[in-house]
């Protein structure tokens, strides 16, 4: 377990860390999730030791940390750029923590060897960083701070540099690696959905300030605010509300959907709107809308839905908000 | 672009004529002098009792400056590209001092410092000479080739980043540790560089070196000295041609291990 209480990091008159306290369960993989700039670099850093912080305590395992050198935290660090100690094989860069321990070279190399295997990297072991690709780098880094038996294993936007093929295949395989070693992870991205997908818990940061932290349903659907709202998936606005596009419905008919919106309390109400466009995305169909009001809106809709409503472009429709939606009042002081 | 081939062949001869009147030459007339009398006359010339205190005192010269400049160069670059610290753009500036001031200016400076008199003249009462021995001439050669380790280092640490040197501490690695198993080891090609433009220049110094160097045959002659003071003072053309030969030698076996080592570095 990793906790962090009232963190402060100034840089200059730039408050990177606003008073941050998070908490992270052993055995779990969280994302620390936010935007550039928001200061999820600057957090895991600090919980490495690689940044002092202003004020503020870092514990991990139970342990006052905030004090202790990177050397001493029982830590493993993936960084986003590699790192790759170049002029090392990708055996030797593996076996660099260990041989710094000064273990017996029996069990450094038994250790090496499994896990290589594990991160898929036995036939590579006498190649330099340089003869790899940039996936099989990263694999060969998180084997590297995997070797010396970490409390805690953290990942500063591995998969940043890779393109997006590879860093879905590799984000899988994270989440299996995790789910075989079971070692305390902390991610940080900036994309929603590899937090979405990889992580049991995420903490979403924004200005320095942790936001909310939650499991990915929770946070989902039941946003803290509209940051978190935004941030996790896209959203339209309806009425004075925020609402995410696939909980829009559809209707015809006005009676209809005033019926229908009755049975759901606290709802922004019927909005009668203008098609502005369909445009069909394969499995989904997108209507793009325009309100009353004037403002623009976008529903997302099943295919079939779609096909039932022959929605044709200047046609006027009927949005509401789905039974159980998420949705979130516009904080008028954030309103632009 | 379509040039004749007149101009073409102008052009060559031009460059051609241009570095060999300007280098071919020169050299050329030192190596046609030194071996005109035959090998054994040259060996004879280089071989007397001064020139071969002189080629021993251009070495040890170069034996000490070299790992004074290797460690203080390899200490200063880190500082300037890793460590933020008040003074570090003035120290940025006074390491090209070197590149900026004549050597005779540097021999002028050291005298009013350590010779008679000086500020640091004082220490002439103890029996340690500065200026007129060893130390004068070493201080000096230190002072003209300080910049080389620095500079040749500093944009390989730039060039190599934080990122190692700190995976390498989360690894568990001292701070020593970490410089000796991945800084080191990072910026070799530029050390060596560095180390090889020192020597070069250590051995061909002469204008502040004979500043502060008593210039005694067998004593204090540096070969850059020898082959001045042979030539100058006792008219002896020859062997200043034989001394110069030999200087050229070695800065010639120091210039092809240079180029060996530039193949071996891009190689990588
Ligand atoms: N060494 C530094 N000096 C000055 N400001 C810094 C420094 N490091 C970070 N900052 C600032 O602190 C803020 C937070 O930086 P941080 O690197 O933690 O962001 P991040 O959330 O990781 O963003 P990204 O997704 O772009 O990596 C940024 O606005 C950045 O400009
Ligand atoms: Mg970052």
């Amino acid at each position: 377990m990793i906790t962090v209480s009232n963190a402060r990091k100034q840089y200059g008159t730039f408050t990177a860390l606003d008073d941050v306290s998070v908490e992270i369960p052993r055995g779990s993989l969280t994302a620390l999730l936010g935007p550039s700039g928001s200061g999820k670099s600057t957090l895991l850093r600090s919980i490495a030791g690689l940044e002092g912080l202003d004020s503020g305590v870092v514990t991990i395992a139970g342990r006052d940390v905030t004090k202790e050198p990177p050397q001493r935290r029982g830590i493993g660090f993936v960084f986003q750029h590699y790192a790759a100690f170049k002029h090392m094989t990708v055996r030797d860069n593996v076996a660099f923590g260990l041989s710094i321990r000064k273990r017996p070279k029996a069990e450094i190399a038994r250790k090496v060897d499994d896990l290589l295997e594990i991160v898929g990297l036995e036939g590579f072991q006498h190649r330099y960083p340089a003869q790899l690709s940039g996936g099989q780098r990263q694999r060969m880094a998180l084997a590297r701070a995997l070797a010396v038996d970490p409390e805690v294993l953290l990942l500063d936007e591995p998969f940043g540099a890779l393109d997006a093929k590879v860093r879905a295949d590799l984000r899988t395989w994270l989440r299996r690696l995790h789910d075989e070693v079971h070692v305390t992870t902390v991610l940080v991205t900036h994309d929603q959905e590899e937090a979405l997908d990889v992580s049991d818990r995420i903490a979403v940061l924004n200005r320095g300030r942790i936001e909310q932290v939650g499991d990915p349903v929770t946070l989902y659907d039941r946003p803290a605010n509209d940051f978190v709202m935004g941030f996790l998936g896209s959203v339209a606005t309806l009425g004075d509300q925020l609402v995410r596009p696939h909980d829009i419905v559809l209707t015809r008919d006005r009676a209809v959907a005033l019926a229908e919106d009755a049975k759901v309390p606290g709802s922004p109400g019927v909005i009668e709107a203008v098609v502005e466009r369909v445009v069909r995305l394969g499995f989904e169909v997108r209507v793009e809308l325009r309100a009353d009001s004037g403002e623009r809106f976008a529903a997302q809709i099943t295919r079939r839905d779609a096909f039932d409503l022959e929605l044709h472009t200047g046609e006027t429709v009927f949005a509401r908000a789905a039974h159980r939606s998420s949705v979130i009042e516009i904080d008028p002081a954030l309103a632009i | 672009m379509n040039t004749s081939a007149t101009t073409r062949i102008g052009l060559r001869t031009i460059a051609l004529g241009y570095l060999l009147v300007l280098i071919g030459l020169p050299i050329g007339v030192i190596l046609y002098r030194t071996f005109e009398p035959g090998l054994a006359t040259f060996y004879a010339s280089i071989s007397t009792p001064a020139a071969i205190s002189a080629l021993n005192l251009s070495l040890l010269i170069v034996g000490i400056v070299v790992p004074i400049n290797v460690v203080f160069g390899v200490f200063t670059a880190i500082a300037l590209v890793r460590w933020r610290f008040p003074g570090r753009g003035v120290l940025q500036a006074v390491v090209d001092l070197p590149f900026a001031v004549s050597p005779v200016v540097v021999g002028v400076a050291l005298i009013m410092l350590w010779g008679a008199g000086g500020w640091f003249g004082a220490i002439e009462g103890t029996g340690f000479r500065v200026i007129f021995g060893l130390p004068g001439m070493v201080i000096a050669t230190i002072f003209v080739t300080l910049p080389f380790v620095v500079r040749e280092v500093e944009p390989v640490l730039h060039e190599i980043g934080e990122d190692q040197e700190q995976a390498a501490s989360t690894l568990g690695a001292s701070r020593w540790q970490t410089f000796w198993r991945i800084t080191l080891p990072a910026i070799r090609w530029g050390l060596t560089y560095g180390v090889v433009l020192t020597v070069a220049r250590a051995l061909g110094e002469f204008g502040a070196v004979i500043m502060v160097s008593s210039g005694f045959p067998g004593v204090s002659q540096t070969l850059t000295l020898l082959v001045h003071a042979r030539y100058i003072d006792d008219h002896n053309t020859y062997g200043a041609y034989a001394a110069a030969t030999l200087l050229m030698g070695i800065a010639l076996l120091v210039l092809l291990l240079m180029t060996v080592l530039d193949r071996k570095r891009s190689d990588r």
